[in-house]
């Protein structure tokens, strides 16, 4: 009888990229709309970014947003790189690279998000 | 319009230098690629080196690039090319051995991998025949008619940058015998066909599908195949597999 | 696994050759370009955004200048930027309705169905966020 193989993840890794394309249709369709047709005042978009972020809900909305986007673009920049014929192990110490890169990422666009949220419109 | 074809061939001699060659064959001496090949070595040059058995796009021996493209020899009709410069050149993503010949050891090395033949857990030792309906046969009938030509594996884009990718063909096999209702080993291809180089790195191109000769369509088996692991996945994620 | 054969590479950028090629081919390739180009724009949006903290009045200035001018040629750039993320979006809604099984036998009409649908709300995005920064029709 054949051995069972180890189990790979392969797949549930492409699957969580294409659900995490699909929340980002919403996610981006309604930034795009808020920011580019619906913001308010065309150039003061200073006032506009802090009036928005002292509503709780549209702070969070956007820090999910953050988190969200930077892991679909760097999960996506790991399928390119691993399509290339560099060792497997250059490929794991790239893997682990972007995945460092990706909590710097969400941590910094954390703390922009909070210290932005805290800060108020000069009257 | 001229009465010759123009072939220009990508010729590799034994000391490794590479080279192109033009030889002209009269259009009413040949119809397909291959009798130009054959023409070319029989009246102009025997040292001309190409591959080929069955003539007629079973074997799976005469794929090459033609007009930049992979394709069978024997079942390229030169006039459906619609030129009469023809360049051809060995086949992509494969080392070069002579002229038009490539090594395809590697193509079934990785075909191999993927546990071509049926298994089942009782090891064969059943008491009666293992019963398949029409409706079952046609799940993996289309995905059977694989020639192993390897035309798959010189259009992939995914194989031209990473050689190891175990490639479209091998896992469209892999496909062909988990959709098979006799067998029962799925589980056991699931490293291989799920790992590294395995169905995550097709990105659904399609190039594949677009040159199989045989209409095999490996680009929907991976698809397939790639749900197929997700549930084995999930189910492992969950304690069954 | 199999040893790797220098001659069997076409190269890294082997993807992106895609003269010659079925639209598949061209659907993939253009949809790993737009991929890159989105994540380079994601982290130069990020250090924009970093400004706000700088205050209103350089924050305020940035825009203006990327916006009104000197620098007002980035438009052009924001709409190439929208082409590709509409692309990128269209093309993506049809491999991951693969990923869910559907739309497997019909995926070239997919593909020209959204990617029609998706420039169809490019240009409606154009038009409004034109309107937007204060240019009428």
């Amino acid at each position: 009888m054949a051995e069972k193989e180890k189990m790979k993840y392969g797949s549930l890794n492409r699957f969580v990229q294409a659900v995490t394309g699909l929340f980002l249709l919403f996610f981006l369709g309604v930034h795009l709309y808020v920011a580019h047709i619906d913001f308010g005042h065309p150039v003061a978009f200073f006032s506009s970014v802090i009036n928005q972020l002292h509503n709780p809900w549209w702070l969070g909305f956007f820090l999910i947003f953050v988190y969200i986007i930077t892991y679909h673009g760097v999960n996506g920049l790991n399928h390119i790189i691993a399509d290339t014929s560099i060792s497997e192990k250059a490929k794991r110490n790239i893997g682990i690279a972007l995945m460092v890169i990706y909590v710097i990422t969400i941590i910094y666009g954390t703390i922009l998000a909070l210290l932005v949220a805290k800060m108020t419109v000069p009257s | 319009m001229a009465d010759e074809y123009e072939f220009e061939i990508k010729r590799k001699d034994e000391s490794g230098k590479v080279y192109y060659s033009t030889y002209k064959v009269p259009k009413d001496k040949i119809s397909t690629v291959l009798e130009g090949l054959l023409y070319i070595k029989e009246n102009l040059d025997q040292s001309l080196s190409f591959r080929y058995s069955c003539r007629m796009e079973i074997c799976g021996s005469c794929g090459m690039e033609i007009d930049g493209k992979p394709r069978m020899a024997c079942s390229t009709i030169v006039e459906d090319l619609k030129k009469d410069h023809i360049k051809i050149e060995p086949l992509k993503h494969y080392k070069v051995i002579r002229d038009l010949v490539v090594d395809i050891d590697p193509f079934f090395d990785k075909y191999r991998e993927v546990k071509p033949y049926i298994i089942r857990d009782d090891d064969g030792k059943y008491d009666k025949e293992l019963p398949q309906t029409p409706e079952q046969f046609h799940e993996y009938a289309n995905f059977a008619m694989c020639i192993k030509c390897g035309l798959c594996m010189a259009a992939c884009p995914i194989e031209g940058s990473d050689p190891n990718y175990l490639g479209p063909a091998p896992l469209a096999a892999a496909w062909r015998y988990i959709a098979d209702n006799r067998d029962q080993g799925a589980k056991y291809r699931v490293e291989v066909v799920d790992g590294e180089e395995g169905t995550s790195r097709c990105h659904f191109a399609g190039e594949c599908t677009e040159v199989c000769p045989k209409g095999v369509d490996p680009s929907f088996a991976i698809q397939k195949l790639r749900r197929t692991a997700l549930k084995i996945e999930i189910a492992s994620i969950f304690g069954g597999r | 696994m199999v040893e790797v054969n220098k001659e069997m590479k076409e190269g890294i950028t082997a993807w992106a050759k895609f003269y010659k090629k079925g639209m598949g081919y061209f659907a993939f390739a253009f949809h790993r370009l737009s991929g890159l180009v989105i994540l380079f724009y994601l982290y130069l949006h990020y250090t924009v955004l970093s400004n706000l903290l700088r205050g209103q009045a350089t924050y305020n200035a940035i825009v203006k200048s990327i916006t009104y001018g000197p620098y007002d040629s980035f438009l052009v750039l924001d709409f190439l930027l929208a082409l590709v993320i509409f692309y990128h979006g269209a093309n993506g809604v049809r491999l991951a309705l693969n990923e869910f099984g559907i739309g497997m036998y019909h995926h070239k009409a997919l593909f020209i169905t959204f990617e029609i649908i998706a420039m169809v709300l490019l240009g409606l995005f154009d038009y409004y966020a034109l309107q937007f920064v204060g240019v009428g029709f």
